[in-house]
C-alpha cells in the first residue's frame, strides 16, 4: 500500500522570525537573525567565532506546570510549534489520541543547558543542595525529549521516531513521517525538529575550525553561503514542525493542504565523518528523485544546505550541477539565520512552502560575490517571484547522513 | 520546627514550586491536584534542603505511598525527629 502524504500544518520559530508574516518580512528584506554570541561563564571566551543565529524575541508561551515539568528550553521550541503546527492543521484531540497519529521529532543532542547544570552540580564541592541532580533532569535533556514532551502535550499514543542525526534531524524525521504514512502504519505524524542556545556546539565546530570568524564585528553578514569570503558556518537555534497527514483523510475533513511531500531520500557516505562526500549527495538527490517519481528537469527550486563552510559548498554545488545542470533556482537559507543544527532541515522546509505559497524565491544573503568553484548552479542572488512547482530541501550531516526531500505545491 | 511551620512550608512549596495553591490537607495529591512520582521526588529534594540532611533511599522509598499534605508533614516531623 502506498498513499499520498499531504502537508497541513507548518510552524516555525527561527532566528529571523517566529510566524510566517515574520519569517516572509525578512526574507524579502534581507534581515539577518545572526546576532553576537552570548557571554556565558563556561565557553564563550574560548571560542573564536562571536556570532550564532540568535532567537532574540520573547515568546508567549502558556503551558501548564505539569508539562513544564519535564521541559529544557529545546522542548519549549519544539511543544510551541508542535502546538502552531497541530491548529493550522486542526487536527482534534480524539484523533490524536487514536494511535493514528505518531511523532518523529528529534534534537541533536537532548537538552545542553540541563545537561551542563546536572555536571555543574555534579563537579561542585561547594554545592548546598543534597540531591543535586533533579528528579526530571534526565526528562528534560535526554535526546527523545522533545518528541515525547510533544506526546505528553498533545496525548499522542501512535509511534515515535526520536532521529538525533545533527543537521539531518528534521528532514530525517519528515522523510521517516512521511514513509510510516505512505506505507499506512500512521494515518498523521507530527514531525521536525528543535536545538537551543548553547555555547558547546559553537565549541564544537570552532575546533573543527568549521565556525565563521571574520565577521565577529558585522555578524548580520555571516554566514555566506556559496561567496567568495565565506570563511564558516554560523551555529543558531530554532524550531519547527510539519504535520504530514494522509492525502485522502486530509481532503475529507476539509484540511488546507499546504503542499505534498512526493519523495525523500536518505542515504550514507560510508567513509568520512565529517567532510561531505560529492558521490554521496549526488547519490541521496538521485534516490530522492527517483523516490518521488520525478525527472531532475522537474524540480524548479533547491533548497541547498550551503553551510558557508569551505569545502562543503562547492561539494554540494557540484553535487546539486551534477544531476540538474543550472536549471532550478538555488538558495542557502542558512545565509539568514545561521544553521539552526537539528532544526535546519525543517526550518528549510517550512520556508520553502511558505516561499511557495507567496511565489517567490528568496536570495541566499550575503552571497555578493560568487566562488566561481561554486558557480555552475543557477544562485539566488535577488528575490523574484516565481510560482516554485517542485523543491527539494536537501540536508547534510556529520557522520555522513545526507537527506533530500520533494516537495510539491498542491494545485 | 513546629507541626504548624511544617505545615506552612510544606503549603509555600506546593505554591511555589508547584503551583498548587491551598491544597485541602487531606485531598488525594494525585487524582485531585495531577500531582505525580516526578513531583513526589522534586519534593523529597525540597524536604532534604528543610531538613539540612540527605534522606536515605529507605526513607525516600517510605515517602512513595504518601497522598495527601496530612501524610507528608507527618513524614518531614518523622524524618525531622529521627534526626534530632
Amino acid at each position: 500500500m502506498e498513499r499520498r502524504v499531504v502537508i497541513t500544518g507548518a510552524a516555525a520559530i527561527t532566528p529571523i522570525g517566529h510566524r510566517k508574516d515574520e519569517i516572509l518580512d525578512s526574507l524579502v528584506n534581507g534581515k539577518s537573525g545572526v546576532a553576537p554570541l552570548r557571554e556565558d561563564d563556561l565557553l564563550s571566551g574560548y571560542i573564536h567565532s562571536k556570532v550564532f543565529g540568535t532567537v532574540g524575541y520573547p515568546i508567549a508561551y502558556d503551558f501548564d506546570r505539569k508539562y513544564r515539568k519535564t521541559m529544557g528550553p529545546v522542548s519549549f521550541y519544539a511543544c510551541q510549534v508542535a502546538k502552531e503546527a497541530i491548529e493550522a492543521a486542526g487536527l482534534e484531540r480524539g484523533f490524536l489520541s487514536s494511535g493514528r497519529v505518531g511523532v518523529a521529532f528529534g534534537s541533536t543532542h537532548g537538552s545542553p543547558t540541563v545537561q551542563r547544570d546536572i555536571y555543574k552540580n555534579f563537579f561542585s564541592r561547594s554545592q548546598s543542595r543534597f540531591s543535586s541532580i533533579g528528579a526530571v533532569d534526565y526528562l528534560k535533556s535526554m535526546v527523545h525529549t522533545t518528541a515525547v514532551n510533544i506526546t505528553k502535550m498533545f496525548g499522542i499514543t501512535g509511534r515515535v521516531i526520536a532521529s538525533s542525526t545533527a543537521c539531518a534531524t528534521s528532514s530525517q524525521a519528515i522523510g521517516f513521517g512521511y514513509e510510516t504514512i505512505k506505507f499506512g502504519m500512521q494515518d498523521a505524524m507530527v514531525c521536525g525538529g528543535a536545538d537551543e542556545y548553547d555555547t558547546t556546539t559553537v565549541a564544537v565546530f570552532d575546533n573543527l575550525l568549521a565556525c565563521s570568524t571574520d565577521f565577529n564585528a558585522t555578524p548580520h553578514l555571516t554566514p555566506r553561503p556559496f561567496d567568495l569570503r565565506r570563511d564558516g558556518l554560523v551555529v543558531g537555534e530554532g524550531g519547527g514542525a510539519v504535520i504530514l497527514e494522509e492525502y485522502d483523510m486530509a481532503k475529507r475533513r476539509g484540511a488546507h493542504i499546504l503542499g505534498e511531500v512526493i519523495g525523500f531520500g536518505c542515504n550514507n557516505n560510508g567513509g568520512d565523518l565529517i567532510l561531505p562526500s560529492p558521490k554521496g549527495v549526488a547519490e541521496v538527490i538521485r534516490l530522492g528523485l527517483e523516490n518521488a517519481a520525478i525527472s531532475p528537469d522537474q524540480v524548479d527550486f533547491v533548497s541547498a544546505h550551503a553551510t558557508a563552510t569551505k569545502m562543503g559548498d562547492i561539494i554540494e554545488a557540484k553535487a546539486i550541477h551534477s544531476i540538474y545542470g543550472d536549471v532550478p533556482y538555488v538558495t542557502g537559507l542558512k545565509g539568514y539565520m545561521g544553521h539552526t543544527m537539528a532544526s535546519c532541515g525543517v526550518i528549510e522546509a517550512v520556508i520553502t512552502l511558505y516561499m511557495m505559497e507567496k511565489g517567490i524565491v528568496a536570495p541566499t544573503l550575503n552571497l555578493e560575490e560568487i566562488d566561481e568553484r561554486c558557480a555552475m548552479i543557477r544562485h539566488v542572488t535577488k528575490l523574484h517571484e516565481f510560482p516554485i512547482k517542485i523543491a527539494s530541501v536537501e540536508n547534510f550531516a556529520f557522520g555522513g547522513v545526507n537527506t533530500s526531500i520533494f516537495i510539491k505545491k498542491f494545485e | 520546627m513546629t507541626r504548624g511551620e511544617i505545615q506552612s512550608r510544606i503549603l509555600e512549596i506546593f505554591k511555589e514550586e508547584f503551583e498548587i495553591e491551598n491544597p485541602g490537607l487531606d485531598d488525594d495529591l494525585r487524582d485531585k491536584h495531577e500531582f505525580d512520582s516526578i513531583d513526589a521526588l522534586d519534593l523529597l529534594s525540597r524536604i532534604e534542603d528543610l531538613l539540612g540532611s540527605s534522606l536515605t533511599q529507605d526513607e525516600k522509598k517510605q515517602a512513595m505511598n504518601i497522598r495527601t499534605i496530612h501524610h507528608i508533614i507527618d513524614y518531614v516531623e518523622l524524618m525531622a525527629a529521627k534526626r534530632s
